[in-house]
């Protein structure tokens, strides 16, 4: 399951949701400026507020890093 | 195997370079950590010639799928170089760090073409680091909307952080702009349209000091260089925008650098100090560090090592 925390103007993200879908891996998407409880998921997970913040299974991300992503989905 | 030239950045550069090598027919790797360069978390670009106006991410899609489209060139995208190295044939390029056994991905070019451009800039003071996510931000456009109702301080008044401002006003409800000389830089269009939103307050003669807060940032602190006296500001956020410096860390005892870490060329051709490297873009001592001018000397590079090449 892969969750990302994201702003609606943030470039990294769309280039870490671009690169989810090059690799045909489904994600959920939140807009933490919005969505307060979505923002509050993401203080606790990743313990910053910068965004994007990618949660997969478990293993959470901060910015968008495709050799931490690789590693992720891999194991 | 050996590459005729490969080219190390995946900015509007790089992959300039990398049509034009495409089209000479050189044999051709570009390695990249990712494509877009620092322009990528621009909002708006305005000067980009053929464009009225585009985002820095509509412009990494525009020039990255001109790249792709080439035939023949070949990319290795996310790798990090760790080490670049002189060979009996040219150069060798490690990437990533070396296999317990010692085994490391690695490969070999007769010339190298470095564009690796340049990276924004830290302030070095005490908190920076330890807040760094957590109040202290570089990516206006990225973390700005979480600054919702908040009063934020901006440091630097030049055009970068004016962005930030711009990027900052539908969501700050007052934002200081820290500026350490006297004077805002900026184009006078920013600094108008900040003044006109009614929440920008310009503080010029600011030392940074210090950036204080608990689980998040709640404080910074700068001297007033006019009147020597310690002031303190309660924010919700720093967003750091104080210019650029070069990415030649990797290259520094490799080739020429200057006391401001770029590198040495020569402006016809964008030949460095060390034979079978040149350099282009933001990472040279190039005047102007501008996208239009980084692409025109990415092509001047690969125009002068084809003749190179071919002379060999």
């Amino acid at each position: 399951m892969v969750k990302i925390y994201s702003t609606q103007t943030c470039p990294y993200c769309v280039m870490a949701k671009d690169y989810f879908k090059q690799k045909n891996v489904a994600y959920e998407e939140f807009d933490v400026s919005t969505n307060e409880k979505a923002r509050e998921e993401m203080l606790n997970k990743s313990h910053q507020m910068g965004v994007p913040v990618i949660d997969i299974n478990g293993t959470i991300i901060v910015g968008f890093n495709r050799t931490e992503i690789d590693n992720s989905l891999k194991s | 195997m050996i590459y005729d030239l490969i080219i190390i950045g995946g900015g509007p550069a790089g992959i300039a370079a990398g049509v034009y090598a495409a089209r000479k027919k050189l044999k051709t790797l570009l390695i990249a950590e990712s494509f877009g360069g620092q322009s990528v978390i621009a909002t708006q670009i305005n000067n980009f010639i053929g464009f009225k106006s585009i985002s820095g991410i509509e412009l990494k899609n525009v020039l990255e799928s001109h790249l792709r489209d080439q035939k023949g060139i070949e990319i290795k995208e996310g790798g990090k170089i760790s080490k670049i190295e002189k060979s009996a044939g040219g150069f060798l390029i490690f990437i990533g760090e070396a296999m317990p056994d010692g085994r490391q991905e690695y490969f070999e070019s007769k010339t190298l073409l470095i564009a690796l451009g340049s990276g924004h800039k830290r302030l070095n003071v005490s908190g920076e680091k330890e807040f760094e996510g957590k109040g202290v931000f570089y990516c206006s456009i990225c973390d700005a909307p979480l600054m919702s109702g908040k009063t934020v301080a901006v440091v630097g008044g030049g055009n970068s952080g004016l962005y930030a401002v711009l990027d900052l006003i539908p969501y700050a409800e007052k934002i200081y702009v820290l500026e350490y000389s006297d004077v805002f830089r900026a184009d006078p269009i920013y600094i108008d349209k900040a003044k006109e939103s009614g929440k920008v307050e310009f503080i010029a003669m600011a030392k940074i000091l210090e950036i204080t807060g608990d689980r998040f940032v709640s404080n910074i602190k700068y001297e007033d260089r006019n009147s020597g006296e310690i002031k303190e500001l309660k924010i919700g956020g720093v967003f750091v925008a104080i210019g650029y410096a070069p990415n030649s860390g990797l290259v520094n005892g490799l080739v020429e650098i200057n006391q401001n870490g770029k590198i040495i060329i020569d402006h016809q051709t964008q030949k460095t100090s060390l034979e079978g490297v040149w350099a282009a873009g933001d990472i040279t001592d190039v005047l102007y560090g501008q996208i239009n001018i980084a692409i025109g000397d990415a092509v001047k590079a690969v125009l002068n090592i084809n003749d190179y090449l071919k002379k060999k």
